[in-house]
């Protein structure tokens, strides 16, 4: 299993290896700054730093509980919604820390989109989940809606499936559809950052391939952060994989580097199967 | 044995048997009320019986047969009855309805079996249905027209066609004293409280005196018209008569103005009895009550239960579910919390007539007095929100209902997938636009649960509406064609008290019973066709959201 997760590895991937310890302002998307995490007295995340590249998929790996969801959720603040939640450090969006007092929330979110481990459309028309976003910007007017649906539903490759049935429930739709919908409300807002957590968790493998196509696809416009289970997955979709275990973001480098010369011990032992 | 136990059987017996029985009490229930109500209105037979008692004296009774009973034959030679010869151990008593008030005082009498000697059902017997005095059976002689007696061939049609002149002049000279006449002395009212405004405001100017006087003048004038045309009317309709003979064998005058219905039930198809039941049974919807609720309709009933039902659902519903969202979403999660939805809950529990009588110290007197003080001092002493009234009701009911709204809208709001919050979130919606947009909507069906359960127990109560509104009889609905059309202000009929007074504060009760049953039906009907369609709205949103269901 791994010789051929390896080998798809290889192929895919061709980026020089990078120094991600040092990039450009202009190359970085979101730079996270010794952030710890407490839920009460338990530490979920332990000093975590690392600089994620803009138009790029980077995706996080580790064992159940290694505090890459909770990672993932910091960066658009999801987690303020748990209770006793304590969070030191800093995240910075555009050279602008997200955790500082005069930063609105809502529209921290609309440059941080984000697609659940579930598809979670609300019960309206396929149409109304996608405008949702800017309605709740306000913007009513019919043809710049109608616009902002066509281009995000043809940007999640759903569109030919759907461009007949705008106004039926969303329920309808399939577990795949639905999560490519989702992924289209989110881009409907135009967010710098795409959050995926575990987004094929829930689907069927011919679903999982078609959300794996429009990630690669994703990364033109947007810096792509996806949590995965699957090491297959995020060595098909990702060029730099940060592995975490324990809290702890024990390495972060190119996902070729990774998955076929990982400097450390517990790494290897991960992507190996050892455990996890 | 053993085994059997352990298969599970006993389980599915019993809890199945226990569903069994509720369904059979509901249906059986249904069934009585139905029955025993419906047939009320079914044209029953009127016997011609000829009756010979103990000492040996004749006489003959004209009445429909209402019920029977078996009584020993023991206990009536005990209460001085003598039997020749023995007619066994029980003898079969009759109730029977004998009509005719004015002349035989009670217009029921029980009749010992053995006492008939014969029975018939002359085909020309007729019931006179009459605005007072219940019932009148005899045989119709002649038509009086003018205080002239007409030749009696064709008499049913004559008089048929007699007794439709005079119903169709009732009913106009009725339309022009609650319509016309009715809205004269409404606007006189309001002139004299205009009147009286003006002298506390120190503002009762000689202009103005004159003024008033002039509308008032007006409206008097418009109120000699009205009411020499409602005389005239009125004496129209008495114009005409029928003698009829009695049981006793004596030849009575009424007046036709009082007739509303003449029928000969024992020559009626099986048709015409069905056509007459719905007739009857129409009647007692839309019709106002008559003879001390004892006759007549129940439309003011049905009308008052109606309005105040869904004037509390206005009321309770908004303030429910805002309750319900502060509690579940805004309200931090603590032991004050938990105290307060424990203290909501058992608000459920309180005895209802405890809120009437909150409603009448609170609502009726402090916030109706102040009302009466700061908007309708003109008025004083005479109250108008300082008395029970449907708004009054409404409030208490609500009051009353409150809890469950709360409590179904929570459970509601609780059943909601985070993952659908935290998607709206996600896309940068605040809490509550989260909540407008996405909560609130996906949780309707539980409001409308809520709700539901609201209607179908403030459609119920009756006793806490005895000290905040509902009366014997209310001369007007609290909508009508007088500004500002709806008056919440009024005291209003209800469909449960109805059924308390006509059953146990009517002076003939044996007349009563049938309507108790009649009532309740209707009342259980209302409530059921309240909740179906509440439910029918719930499904539809159920089926709206229904990706709650996976």
């Amino acid at each position: 299993m791994v010789e051929q997760m390896i080998s798809i590895d290889t192929q895919a991937i061709n980026t020089d290896a990078r120094d991600l310890s040092n990039l450009a302002p202009a190359e970085t998307a979101l730079e996270i700054r010794n952030l710890d995490l407490k839920y009460g007295d338990k530490q979920a995340l332990f000093d975590v730093s690392m600089l994620i590249p803009k138009n790029q998929v980077t995706a996080f790996i580790g064992p159940s509980g290694c505090g890459k969801s909770t990672l993932l959720r910091c960066i658009n603040r999801m987690n303020d919604l748990v209770d006793h939640c304590h969070i030191t450090g800093e995240i910075l969006l555009q050279g602008q820390n997200i955790y500082d007092k005069s930063v609105d929330v809502a529209a921290l979110r609309r440059n941080v989109g984000m697609v659940f481990q579930r598809p979670n459309p609300f019960p309206k028309s396929i149409y109304e989940n996608v405008v949702y976003g800017l309605r709740l910007q306000g913007i009513n007017d019919r043809r710049k809606l109608d616009e902002a649906c066509e281009r995000s539903l043809r940007g999640a490759a759903i569109w030919d499936e759907v461009k007949d049935r705008l106004h039926d429930n969303a329920f309808g739709l399939s577990g795949g559809q639905q999560q490519r919908l989702v992924i289209a409300r989110a881009i409907a807002i135009e967010p710098e950052v795409l959050l995926l957590d575990e987004p094929t968790s829930a689907l069927d493998p011919i679903s999982t391939l078609t959300i794996e196509e429009l990630i690669s696809e994703l990364k033109a416009k947007y810096t792509v952060v996806i949590v995965t289970h699957n090491m297959q997955q995020a060595a098909r979709v990702s060029d730099q994989t940060a592995f975490m275990y324990m809290g702890e973001l024990v390495e972060y480098a190119d996902t070729n580097t990774i998955f076929t010369t990982p400097k450390e011990r517990r790494t290897e032992d991960y992507i190996t199967g050892r455990y996890g | 044995m053993n085994k059997w136990f352990k298969s599970g059987s006993p389980w599915i017996w019993m809890t199945g048997g226990a569903v069994s029985l509720s369904l059979i009490a509901v249906l059986g229930l249904l069934l009585l009320i139905a029955w025993r109500g419906l047939s009320y209105f079914w044209p029953a037979e009127v016997y011609e019986w000829q009756l010979r008692d103990s000492s040996g004296s004749e006489s003959t009774l004209i009445g429909q047969l209402y019920d029977r009973e078996q009584v020993p034959t023991a206990r009536l030679e005990s209460a001085g009855y003598e039997f020749n010869p023995y007619p066994g151990e029980f003898v079969t008593r009759y109730l029977v309805k004998t009509g005719n008030r004015e002349f035989v005082g009670l217009d029921f009498r029980w009749v010992l079996g053995t006492d008939i000697v014969s029975e018939s059902l002359p085909k020309d017997l007729a019931v006179f249905e009459r605005t007072k005095n219940g019932n009148f059976y005899g045989y119709p002689v002649a038509v009086i027209e003018d205080g002239k007696r007409l030749p009696a061939d064709n008499l049913r049609v004559m008089l048929k066609e007699h007794v439709q002149r005079a119903v169709d002049l009732n009913d106009d000279a009725m339309t022009l004293q609650k319509q016309d006449i009715g809205s004269i002395n409404y606007e006189l009212e309001r002139l004299r409280l205009k009147e009286r405004g003006y002298e506390l405001d120190g503002e009762l100017t000689d202009t103005r005196k004159t003024e008033l006087e002039l509308a008032r003048q007006a409206l008097n004038d418009e109120y000699k018209v009205l009411e020499t045309e409602l005389f005239a009317l009125r004496e129209a309709a008495g114009r005409d008569g029928v003698v009829v003979r009695d049981m006793r064998g004596q030849e009575v005058t009424l007046n036709l103005s009082q007739v509303l219905d003449v029928t000969y039930p024992n020559d009626m198809g099986l048709m015409t009895k069905v056509g007459h039941w719905f007739k009857s049974v129409g009647g007692f919807i839309i019709d106002d009550p008559r003879e001390a609720n004892t006759e007549g309709g129940v439309f003011p009933a049905i009308f008052g239960t109606v309005f105040m039902v869904m004037l509390m659902a206005v009321i309770v519903t908004p303030f429910g579910v805002i309750a319900a969202i502060y509690l579940h979403e805004y309200a931090k999660k603590g032991p004050v919390t938990k105290m307060i939805r424990i203290a909501v809950i058992n608000l459920a529990g309180v005895p209802s007539i405890v809120y009437g009588v909150f409603g009448l110290g609170f609502f009726v007197y402090m916030l109706g007095g102040s009302l009466d003080q700061l908007f309708y001092p003109e008025a004083l002493p005479a109250p108008t929100f300082g008395s029970p009234g449907v708004i009054w009701s409404a409030l208490t009911l609500a009051i009353l209902t409150l809890p469950v709204v709360i409590v179904s809208t929570e459970e509601g709001l609780s059943r909601i997938p985070s993952a659908v919050r935290q998607g709206s979130l996600a896309l940068g919606a605040t809490k509550a636009e989260t909540l407008w947009r996405i909560v609130i909507p996906m949780a309707s069906p539980a409001i409308m649960t809520g709700l539901i359960l609201a209607v179908a127990r403030a459609a119920g109560e009756v006793a806490p509406l005895m000290l905040v509104g509902v009366v014997k009889l209310a001369p007007t609905l609290p909508i009508d064609m007088n500004f500002p059309f709806v008056h919440l202000e009024r005291k209003f009929m209800h469909l449960g008290f109805h059924i308390y007074d006509v059953g146990f504060q009517s002076p003939n009760v044996e007349a009563a019973r049938p309507l108790v049953y009649a009532t309740s039906f209707l009342l259980v009907t209302v409530i059921v066709a309240l909740n179906l369609t509440a439910i029918s709205v719930r499904n539809h949103l159920r089926e709206k959201f229904r990706s709650l269901e996976h």
